[in-house]
């Protein structure tokens, strides 16, 4: 038994830390919200060079072949900030639905120019009225000879704008799971893409108007099998997502304390109260809870034990655990705290669009169940 | 990163004959919730008579060190032992006995060669069982306000005072406690950590009618216990004059959760299997969603705790730093314990109340629980005195950060 991170793995995470405070400090943060892709282009750059972006995909796809656990230690930094931006819809995400759906001439088309940061790829699942799964999937593509035809509404698509490729699961037969996972260049007519306003980031909806794609834009050689594919790469891709998350919760608890300490109110710093320190010991509780079930499930996953269960729990546990640890961040900063320009905001806003983003904790809760055999 | 114990081929041997060892000598039903104080006195003389089988191959206190009459032995082969004897339902030490598991790492931080000699080896061979007497009428939470006076009579001490919620039925041999040998001294400076021979003529044991007490079980038990001229010979000091609150820190440290705990999960195995068995409208329990979407609660709660004791098991063995961790841990039991009462209590309904062999679940299982769940908050340390703790640690409004107890 060894919880602790590697040589290898804690020097990886050092210089994404330090890279971060260079490149992404809170400031920069900040002023990304209110940019259009999330990103900036230099910064996309310098970590596809990095091999960070290409991290997961494996070395004869152009990437570093690394391990979940590397990758969740790449994404616990990133969280931290939390650096904004397609990292993980292209490089994680997208880049594990093409090693899991598509063919050895797809892959080797794609992954080698998502690793290089040339393409940028987001993954469109879910839709208006629709609940999470299979049977969510309504937007049909039309096979019309050497070519499909899309028409419908792709709705809550993380990083669609910022990306240059959508992969867009499509219904292609009645069955309840009968869905094709297609990739789609976003400059084809009839594809827009708007980023979506209000308390949420950098999600989109996505609109298919008599789009017409060649035939071998289908992932894979045969039609009805996206969404098992879907699951394969998702059940590596949650705890991903999940690290990224426990970045955002470790970032906001260093935060609290800190502001616990300098923050004077009646002579005081306000840490001093003991109603103070339950927010804080609330934040805690929630952020190590999410640590751990993630953590465990990565280790599992890399070390090829049955995951599902400890996946599913993950990913209920980590999106609660958000939201109820920015929760408690607010109530330790008060008025300051939502103050656009102090940096604590964006983890809050992350933590309600992921809450609910590839399936949510009531969704994964019963498949874990499931998983369970109860 | 590795969650699991990666076992050796000698360490698959030792599990075997672990296994063996205890299939011979684990009396058939030990684990029998006993039904009355007769039967609980004969469970536990079958237990203590393990207990000493146990002791005589140092499997007792495996990492006790051998020189003192403990196993010796590394972590992973603890492990073993501790995982053959879950598979039984039997703990190590197979009976209440946490006054020596907190008292034993205590004598081994603070004693002197003598006392360890004295203490440690009776302690791993099971010959003795031990308390620990903390709690007083006046001093719950603000331990360090006892007032259990000690007062140097030549070679010996003199020990006057009462202590509450202690201990568990059938007696004990030994027990330590603290108290006051500098009443002018400032707080934490004033305290002594004494072991006691419980037969010492002035000590009185009355058993308290506790909401956790019930059937013949040793846990839930508890006694209020006087001390009157209680003569203890100097020897029983353990630490130096008027360092008990130092010495305190590590059996303190234990009791907050910080030596952590591996194990299986029995709460989640009962109420599973109830739940499988049981109907509502014609169908399993496990068959209807608003009880699914419960267990699967109850099941995380499980599972994150699970989590909490496996790492600060691993911190303790793998000698890594340690902050708020057992507070932490400590606290999510309670809470998540308290919080479970009423989510089974939804789940199961009122079946989970009674203990009746025909309507109450697995002979009483799920009563204990609710119960239980109230009454484990408050001891080793309440919830809050757990929060006051973890703030301290993690320097919430202080930048000097308060260090973990000591306990190796």
């Amino acid at each position: 038994m060894d919880l602790s991170l590697n040589e290898h793995q804690r020097m990886l995470g050092q210089s994404v830390r330090s890279f971060m405070e260079r490149r992404a400090p809170r400031s920069k943060i900040v002023a990304l919200q209110r940019s259009e892709l999330g990103y900036e282009p230099e910064t996309w750059k310098t970590i596809a060079e990095l091999g960070w972006l290409g991290l997961l995909i494996p070395e004869r796809y152009g990437g570093g072949g690394a391990s979940l656990t590397d990758a969740a230690v790449l994404y616990e930094e990133f969280g931290r900030g939390p650096l904004p931006g397609p990292f993980f819809s292209s490089g994680v995400l997208g880049a594990l639905v093409l090693l899991e759906a598509g063919t050895d001439e797809q892959r080797h088309r794609f992954l080698p120019a998502i690793a290089r940061g040339e393409r940028v790829f987001s993954v469109a699942i879910t839709e208006p009225a629709r609940s999470w799964g299979p049977h969510g999937i309504a937007v049909t593509a039309e096979r019309h000879g050497e070519r499909y035809r899309l028409n419908g509404t792709k709705l809550f698509v993380s990083d669609a704008v910022a990306a240059t490729h959508l992969i867009v699961a499509v219904r292609t037969g009645p069955a309840l799971d009968a869905a094709s996972l297609l990739v789609i260049d976003k400059q084809t007519r009839g594809v827009s893409a708007r980023l979506l306003p209000g308390f949420i980031g950098w999600q989109a909806e996505v609109t298919f108007d008599n789009v017409e794609i060649p035939a071998e834009g289908l992932l894979g050689t045969r039609e009805n099998e996206g969404w098992a594919a879907l699951t394969r790469a998702m059940e590596r891709a949650w705890p991903i997502l999940c690290a990224y998350q426990v970045g955002s919760c470790q970032a906001i608890f260093e935060m609290s304390v800190e502001y616990s300490q300098t923050r004077v109110q009646f002579g005081v710093p306000i840490g001093r109260f003991q109603r103070v320190q339950d927010h804080i010991i609330r934040l805690v509780n929630h952020l190590d809870a999410a640590r751990w079930t993630t953590w465990e499930a990565i280790w599992k996953l890399d070390n090829g034990r049955p995951a599902a269960a400890s996946v599913h729990l993950a990913k209920a546990v980590t999106a609660e655990a958000h939201i109820e640890a920015c929760n408690a961040a607010h109530e330790v900063h008060a008025g300051i705290g939502s103050s656009l320009e102090y940096g604590l905001v964006p983890h809050t806003q992350l933590s309600r669009t992921l809450f609910n983003y590839l399936g949510d904790p009531k969704w994964h809760k019963r498949q874990m169940a499931a998983a369970l055999d109860w | 990163m590795d969650f699991e114990v990666t076992y050796t081929e000698e360490q698959q041997r030792f599990r075997a004959e672990v296994r063996a060892w205890f299939e011979a000598n684990v009396p058939a039903g030990i684990t029998r919730e006993p039904a009355s104080a007769g039967e609980s006195h004969e469970n536990y003389q079958m237990r203590r008579e393990l207990g000493r089988k146990l002791g005589a191959k140092g499997w007792l206190f495996p990492t006790g060190p051998q020189q003192y009459g403990g196993g010796g032995l590394d972590v992973d082969d603890a492990i073993i032992l501790e995982e053959e004897a879950d598979r039984l339902d039997l703990s190590l030490p197979p009976f209440y006995d946490s006054g020596a598991t907190m008292g034993a790492p205590t004598i081994a931080v603070w004693g002197t060669e003598e006392q360890k000699e004295a203490f440690l080896r009776p302690i791993y061979r099971g010959d003795v069982r031990v308390w620990q007497l903390l709690s007083e009428p006046s001093a719950g939470s603000d331990l360090a306000g006892v007032k259990m006076r000690a007062i140097r009579e030549g070679d010996e001490y003199v020990l006057n005072g009462q202590k509450i919620f202690i201990g568990s039925a059938n007696g004990t041999d030994w027990m330590w406690t603290l108290a006051v040998t500098a009443p002018d001294a400032e707080r934490h400076q004033n305290l002594s950590w004494f072991m006691v021979d419980a037969s010492l003529p002035g000590i009185t044991v009355q058993p308290m009618e506790l909401l956790g007490s019930g059937g013949g079980g040793e846990h839930g038990h508890k006694n209020t216990i006087f001390f009157e001229d209680v003569r203890v010979p100097a020897l029983c000091l353990v630490g130096g004059e008027n360092n008990g609150w130092k010495v305190a820190s590590t059996h303190l440290e234990l009791e907050h959760g910080g030596g952590g705990h591996i194990g299986r999960n029995r709460l989640w195995e009962g109420l599973l299997s109830h739940c499988r068995k049981n109907y509502r409208d014609g169908q399993p329990l496990t068959a209807h969603q608003d009880v699914r979407d419960l267990l699967a609660d109850i099941y995380i709660r499980g599972e994150v705790g699970r989590l909490f004791g496996l790492r600060n098991f691993w911190l303790t063995y793998a000698r890594q730093p340690k902050s708020y961790e057992g507070p932490q841990a400590s606290l999510y039991y309670k809470y998540a314990g308290l919080w479970m009462t009423s989510a089974i209590l939804e789940a199961v309904g009122p079946a989970a109340l009674t203990t009746d062999p025909r309507w109450g679940s697995n002979e009483g299982f799920l009563e204990g629980q609710q119960r239980n769940g109230i009454v484990a908050v408050h001891p080793g340390g309440t919830a809050d005195i757990q929060k006051v703790e973890m703030a301290r640690r993690i320097g919430i409004g202080r930048t000097t950060r308060q260090a973990a107890g000591k306990i190796a």
